[in-house]
């Protein structure tokens, strides 16, 4: 004994190892367990999915724990400020003291790997192959039981030296209590298997040791039988007895020693920046996504959904409202909205309305691409974003512009937010994902085969009676969205509270007149010739800036105006926005004035 | 008409008014300043209770003190459903009372070192964190035999009792005392199914469960 009391635990060893955290039965639905391994806390917490997410124990934001947040089923809550993180990615989706704004990606919580094996959870800082086996609890035909897990405050090797003596008493409603003595098949470092034979034949006990910390133990057992046990729980009670009276020795045991001193562990820096939202880094049109089709199946008359899956890592978080770009082997790019509940964070599903007057995407991805084909994708990017503290929200969508507004409904079905989604199709086969549409009960209209002018009625009476606090959130055709936009601002509907996202840009744009920019942070002044872009012209004198649909509909590539007029040409901004002269999109933009000043 | 006498960051006072909001029973507040006035001391208030204790209760012209007693009062008269207080069933009844002793040891130990570390009170701290660990080791075990044969409240049955609420709030208060729970698994399951009853309501440091699936 005495020597094993002396050893220590050899963290930087134990990192790379995977170690049980919690029982699988631990991790009931909606509920967020309290883990630690090496000292490292752990909010584990398995969403509606299945998933088992293993995070670092502290909000981002201000260093709360989050074991204390809450768990609906499809993201993380903390209590303190609302942060919540996405199941799988541990991304932020939504902070609350910025409700119009879309948090940043890199805004992403720690993560560590999780398995389930033998009815544990596995975890670990770094672990390296697969879970550890267990030859006694591998035999098929083996019954397993997983026993109460138990926290010792004792080191790790006095615990295990201790578990290689287990006896245990077997209670029976006939008889007397007998002891049963065990003997010891193994003892390793973090496993000790003992085994015995009965009238019940032969049983085997694997006790898994998990290292807490320098200092605290749990030990979670397994009990392997070859008959089913007649009165499991009776089991359960027997060994819980028997391992709570060791626990009182090996505990008194560890009084005799001085107590080692808890592991220190690095935390993850929290950076002020976090606390705030940090700038959309430059970028140009960059497609660091492979994907591969994993299903096509069609939701709709002309309309093909694709659900696509990583290749390797995890899929970056993404919030309701958000699009990725598609690079087609056809040399296009396109970009589709995200259609996923919260949570879903294992694959990205968009859909495709074949567009019969398109220039060749929507055909592109409707006759070429097959199950099982790579795609280049871009990071998802939100200009769309949800706020999740409006009073009421009213869904718009027009044709296939329902695709991001069914993000949206269904985050804010599964937060219990008040909304309506109204949409508009030529007929019942045109409405895309109806299984969908389906679990929106009351909280959906369907519009049918109305005229322009039936649709502005219908529209007139959906916006009226504008109150306080109430959000629209609009997608559609051109025409169908800027005359809902003019009968919102009409019906007194403020400016904040309208929020749309046009699929493209139906205006003509024109690139006749030749223009000077002046950047006042970057010192340049640059001609845009005629035919050229503003955007392009950039571009070529090493100004990166983000794009994503170069042609004036999604928002991304928004600069900042301090003098001059543009000609904005963009169907993104509002009329009072235009009318601000403030901001333009590179993509499209012009001058209107000889000269415009950028904030870039 | 009911009033409580009442002191916001008292645990044994929040036992009585999340009673009160569950039975959906109205009441008048009346604050009797714990801390740092010390007003439970005050003549006044030793007038209505000698031993100079939060809570105390008046309805009409009955006064009951000890929260126990007053939870007791409150589900025998108000609980039409005779659920809290199961007078009809002898041997739930009989463990009613047994895990509301138990919550009043779990006042003893935990919401001491709570008064140590909170209110500068000059208690045994080490020793009443010892103990709370003790007792918390029990009702984790018995918690989660309970939920093994699919029970989840401490008294077997299909709906909470008094004793839930007797026995919440010290626990949930516990990590102010530095009484961390981490190792009870059971117990914090059970806090999420009393955060999820109907009525429920917090007080400060006490958080409110998610939505059940």
């Amino acid at each position: 004994m005495t020597e094993q009391t002396l050893k220590t635990l050899d963290r930087a060893r134990a990192a790379r190892q995977w170690h049980p955290v919690a029982t699988s039965d631990d991790l009931r639905m909606r509920h967020v367990y309290h883990g630690q391994i090496l000292g490292r806390e752990l909010a584990v917490w398995r969403a509606d999915d299945g998933h088992v997410n293993v995070w670092e124990n502290r909000c981002l934001h201000r260093g709360v724990r989050l074991s204390i947040g809450i768990n609906d089923g499809h993201e993380l809550a903390c209590q303190y400020h609302g942060w919540r993180y996405a199941n799988r990615t541990a991304g932020c989706t939504y902070i609350p003291a910025h409700p119009a704004d879309a948090p940043a990606r890199t805004i992403c919580n720690n993560t560590y790997p999780a398995t389930e094996r033998y009815g544990l959870v596995w975890t670990g800082e770094a672990p390296e192959g697969t879970a550890p086996d267990a030859p006694e609890l591998q035999h098929a035909g083996n019954h397993l039981l997983v026993l109460r897990s138990l926290p010792v405050n004792a080191p790790l090797h006095l615990t295990a030296g201790h578990l290689a003596d287990y006896t245990f008493y077997r209670s029976d409603h006939t008889r007397p209590a007998t002891q049963v003595s065990t003997h010891l098949r193994r003892a390793g470092e973090f496993q000790v298997a003992v085994d015995w034979t009965d009238e019940n034949g032969t049983s085997a006990l694997v006790f898994f040791l998990q290292p807490t910390d320098n200092h605290r133990t749990s030990v979670h057992a397994v009990l392997a039988t070859s008959k089913p046990p007649d009165n499991p729980l009776q089991r359960l009670k027997d060994h819980n007895f028997a391992m709570s009276l060791l626990r009182d020795r090996i505990e008194q045991a560890a009084r005799q020693h001085p107590t080692p001193a808890a592991f220190t562990v690095a935390s993850p820096r929290v950076s002020e920046a976090l606390a705030t939202l940090p700038k959309l880094a430059a970028t140009g049109r960059k497609a660091p996504l492979r994907v591969v089709v994993k299903s096509i199946r069609d939701v709709a008359t002309e309309i093909k959904a694709f659900e696509l899956i990583s290749v390797d890592t995890q899929l970056p978080t993404f919030q309701p409202g958000a699009h990725i770009d598609v690079h087609l082997a056809n040399a296009q790019v396109r970009q589709y909205s995200l259609t996923n509940a919260p949570g879903q964070t294992d694959r990205y599903i968009i859909a495709v309305k074949r567009e019969a007057d398109g220039n060749g995407g929507s055909a592109f991805l409707h006759q070429s691409v097959r199950v099982g084909d790579t795609l280049a994708i871009s990071l998802p990017r939100n200009n769309f974003p949800l706020r999740r503290d409006a009073v009421n929200t009213l869904l718009i969508a027009g044709g296939i512009g329902i695709t991001p507004l069914l993000a949206m409904a269904q985050t804010l079905k599964s937060a219990d937010h008040p909304f309506h989604l109204h949409y508009f199709v030529q007929d019942q086969s045109h409405a895309a994902f109806p299984q969908l549409l389906s679990t929106f009960g009351t909280h959906i209209s369907m519009h049918t085969g109305l005229s322009p002018e039936q649709t502005r009625t219908t529209l007139a009476n959906t916006l009226e009676g504008y109150k306080p606090a109430s959000h629209v959130y609009l997608c559609g055709p051109a025409a169908m969205l800027s005359a809902a936009r003019d009968l919102a601002y009409r019906m007194n509907w403020p400016d904040e509270a309208i929020h749309f996202e046009f699929f493209k840009n139906t205006t003509d744009v024109t690139t006749d007149q030749a223009f000077t920019v002046e950047l006042a942070r970057s010192g340049l002044t640059l001609t845009v010739e005629s035919g050229q872009t503003l955007l392009h012209t950039l571009r070529t004198n090493g100004v990166e800036l983000p794009s994503s649909c170069e042609q004036g509909a999604c928002g991304t590539c928004r600069v900042g105006v301090l003098d001059g007029e543009p000609l904005h040409q963009d169907v993104y901004l509002s009329d009072a926005e235009h009318q601000r002269n403030d901001c333009l999109m590179t993509c499209v933009s012009r001058a209107r004035s000889e000269k415009l000043v950028l904030d870039i | 008409m009911i009033t409580l006498y009442d002191y916001e960051l008292s645990g044994n006072c929040y036992k009585i008014r999340l009673l009160l909001s569950i039975l959906g029973i109205k009441y008048h507040s009346h604050t009797v300043e714990f801390y740092p006035a010390a007003e439970h001391k005050a003549p006044w208030f030793r007038q209505i209770n000698p031993l100079g204790q939060l809570p105390v209760l008046q309805d009409d012209d009955y006064t009951l003190c000890d929260s126990q007693a007053i939870m007791v009062y409150l589900a025998s008269r108000y609980d039409s459903g005779n659920s809290w207080y199961p007078r009809d069933d002898p041997q739930r009844l009989g463990s009613v009372s047994r895990w509301l002793a138990f919550a009043d040891s779990i006042t003893n130990s935990a919401s001491s070192a709570r008064l140590v570390e909170g209110f500068f009170y000059d208690f045994d701290a080490v020793a009443c964190r010892a103990e709370a660990h003790r007792l918390f080791r029990i009702l984790d075990e018995h918690l989660w035999f309970n939920a093994k044969s699919g029970h989840h409240w401490i008294v077997t049955g299909d709906s909470p009792t008094i004793a839930d609420i007797a026995c919440f709030p010290y626990i949930m208060l516990s990590e102010e005392g530095s009484i961390s729970r981490q190792d009870y698994p059971a117990i914090r399951r059970w806090s999420d199914h009393v955060k999820r009853i109907p009525g429920f309501t917090v007080m400060p440091g006490i958080f409110p469960a998610g939505p059940a699936q």
